[in-house]
């Protein structure tokens, strides 16, 4: 094994295992090895988190697991981040992500903010308890790709649906997507509501969210 | 149709095996019950006389089978000091943990329920309650569970993190919760009222199996033990996953699940009905906020078909609290759809056709 290859392992394994100072001596080793901050961050940090979330999705890991080894990636970023070589970032689609209003339950949000910013996404996080007109302002100000909405609380899905009605609106329905999740949020209400996409866990919004930008991806203008 | 035994009378009969007219119905209305008597949902806070009404009133439109005194979870936690902010006209919601550091446990004490936060107006609206429609319904009020309780002293995601950092932090402020839910519960007996208990943070969703043996079922238990040692059933409600707790939840001593739509109630019933009654799992979002008179009846048919036959008895019920917007037409369409088709002797082929047609 590389040296290059078992700092790599510890970046991962430092994620998976909820170990934030095994992360961040890993991290600070890559830097000093000049090891592409890059590489380090997507083929160890990432794996990692990757793995935590397959965990997740298979009952082994629960919300605690995720958090903890999103602390452990997080630490690992700060350092890491910094080296990355401008050219290497390129183009990211653009998320408007929050907490739909009515509900300050933000641990699924994050948790979705961080996958989606693992996956290559720019993600602009409005937090929480924010309201439908804020979502269209902030993703018309950014020229957002996707609009992320997330609820725990059935009295605040409404919300959700107001989204989708002032994006027909303003007559951006379909050049901005909408993806919805959260505990009450199903696939059928999605629909109801004209969402585009709907996440039923933070693993699983990555994939949904750059399904709904290939798949259709709408032509840019300019 | 009409009824011909009162909810009390119903749930006398159910716990003594002997008939029933037709399976009991809970829609947990919560603060949906302020649109019954046409007030803001703001206006329940600290006010027991007008949580009272809106309850009791909700109860006489709809008549269904158990009366909940609930506003919202923080109760307790505001009581200890969590600060919760009202909206205008939506349920409440916390605004800021009782604490910032752990450092400052030590300031933390259980409430008093005759004196802290707005504890006094429930306990209020309870006695009324009992009063006025006691005799014919029962009448329980809702105990946020000694787990949830302390992710609120805390905040949810640094509880989390002191499960692995610092659990015996995480252990004294859900022993602070616990003395809080002790009391409050016996306030509420006091007041001719049963608990009722609902810990969501012990959800499978949110934690794991593992670790709500380890923080939140040691205090259920505690809890449960008194209420029983004072000669009431107890109810505990756990929304989400729940599938690999159910055991836990029925050790803890719970005489009655109820559980939401992200489990199945067929296995619920094979699983753990011989232990526990089950209540549930109408969905309170998809069906019954957005759904139509005719899914309503189509979802409490299934459910009725899934688990009359629970060998410790099943009451249809919401999966949840309902959304304060339900339309009131929803409600309705559940109970008299529990009428119909939970009505003894149960017409099973009726219940079938659905399979084929729906």
């Amino acid at each position: 094994m590389s040296k290059q290859e078992r700092i790599l392992g510890d970046l991962a394994k430092g994620v998976v295992e909820m170990d934030t100072d095994l992360t961040v001596k890993a991290s600070r080793e890559a830097v000093e090895e000049k090891i592409d901050a890059y590489t380090a961050i997507n083929e160890g940090l990432v794996k990692g988190m990757n793995e935590a979330g397959r965990l997740y999705e298979e009952e082994e890991y629960f919300v605690p697991e995720l958090l903890l080894a999103s602390d452990a990636l997080y630490a690992g970023l700060e350092i890491l981040t910094p080296h990355i070589k401008r050219t290497e970032k390129g183009e990211k689609s653009k998320i408007v992500l929050g907490v739909v209003q009515g509900d300050t339950h933000d641990i699924g949000k994050n948790l979705v903010k961080i996958m989606l910013e693992v996956g290559g996404f720019e993600v602009i996080d409005l937090g929480r308890d924010v309201p439908a007109e804020a979502f269209i302002d902030k993703a018309k100000e950014v020229n957002a790709d996707m609009i992320g909405l997330s609820t725990l609380m059935t009295t605040t899905m409404p919300v959700m649906k107001k989204v989708v009605e002032l994006l027909e609106r303003e007559n951006l329905k379909g050049k901005i997507r909408v993806l919805v999740g959260g505990g009450p949020v199903s696939p059928a209400f999605a629909k109801s509501i004209g969402a585009d996409g709907y996440a039923e866990n933070a693993n699983n919004a990555v994939r949904v969210a750059k399904g709904l930008l290939t798949i259709e991806q709408p032509k840019k203008v300019g | 149709m009409l009824d011909q035994m009162t909810a009390v009378e119903r749930f006398q009969a159910l716990a003594k095996g002997e008939p029933i007219d037709r399976l009991p119905c809970v829609p947990i209305v919560g603060n949906g019950a302020a649109r019954v008597i046409g007030v803001k949902i703001s206006s329940l806070r600290g006010n027991g006389n007008l949580i009272a009404k809106a309850q009791i009133e909700s109860y006489k439109f709809f008549k269904y089978d158990i009366i909940r005194i609930f506003t919202d979870l923080y109760q307790q936690a505001e009581a200890m000091g969590a600060v919760v902010y009202y909206p205008e006209d939506e349920t409440a919601y916390l605004l800021a943990p009782a604490i910032k550091d752990l450092s400052e446990i030590d300031r933390l004490e259980p409430a008093d329920p005759c004196r802290d936060g707005n504890l006094p107006a429930h306990l209020e609206a309870m006695k009324i309650a009992v009063a006025e429609v006691g005799n014919e319904v029962p009448v329980t009020g809702a105990v946020t569970g000694p787990f949830t309780t302390a992710s609120f002293l805390r905040g949810a995601d640094e509880l989390i993190r002191d499960m692995y950092r610092a659990p015996e932090a995480v252990h004294r402020l859900c022993e602070l919760s616990l003395e809080t839910a002790l009391r409050y519960a016996r306030a509420m007996l006091d007041a001719g009222c049963a608990p009722s208990l609902t810990d969501p943070m012990g959800s499978s969703t949110v934690i794991s199996p593992r670790q709500f043996q380890q923080f939140a079922a040691p205090y259920l238990k505690r809890l449960i033990d008194y209420i029983h040692s004072q000669g009431k059933a107890v109810t505990l409600h756990i929304c989400g996953k729940t599938n690999k707790i159910w055991e836990a939840m029925a050790d803890a001593g719970a005489d009655c699940l109820s559980l939401d739509n992200e489990i199945d109630l067929k296995e619920a019933k094979n699983k753990i009905g011989r232990r526990v009654r089950l209540m549930g799992n109408v969905r309170p979002s998809e069906v019954m906020l957005e759904g139509t008179v005719r899914d309503v009846e189509a979802a409490v048919k299934k459910c009725i078909r899934e688990a009359y036959d629970n060998p410790k008895g099943y009451v249809v019920a919401s999966g949840c609290s309902l959304p304060a917007e339900t339309p009131f037409v929803n409600i309705s369409a559940m109970m008299s759809a529990v009428r119909t088709y939970g009505r003894f002797p149960l017409m099973l082929e009726k219940l079938e056709e659905e399979v084929k047609n729906g």
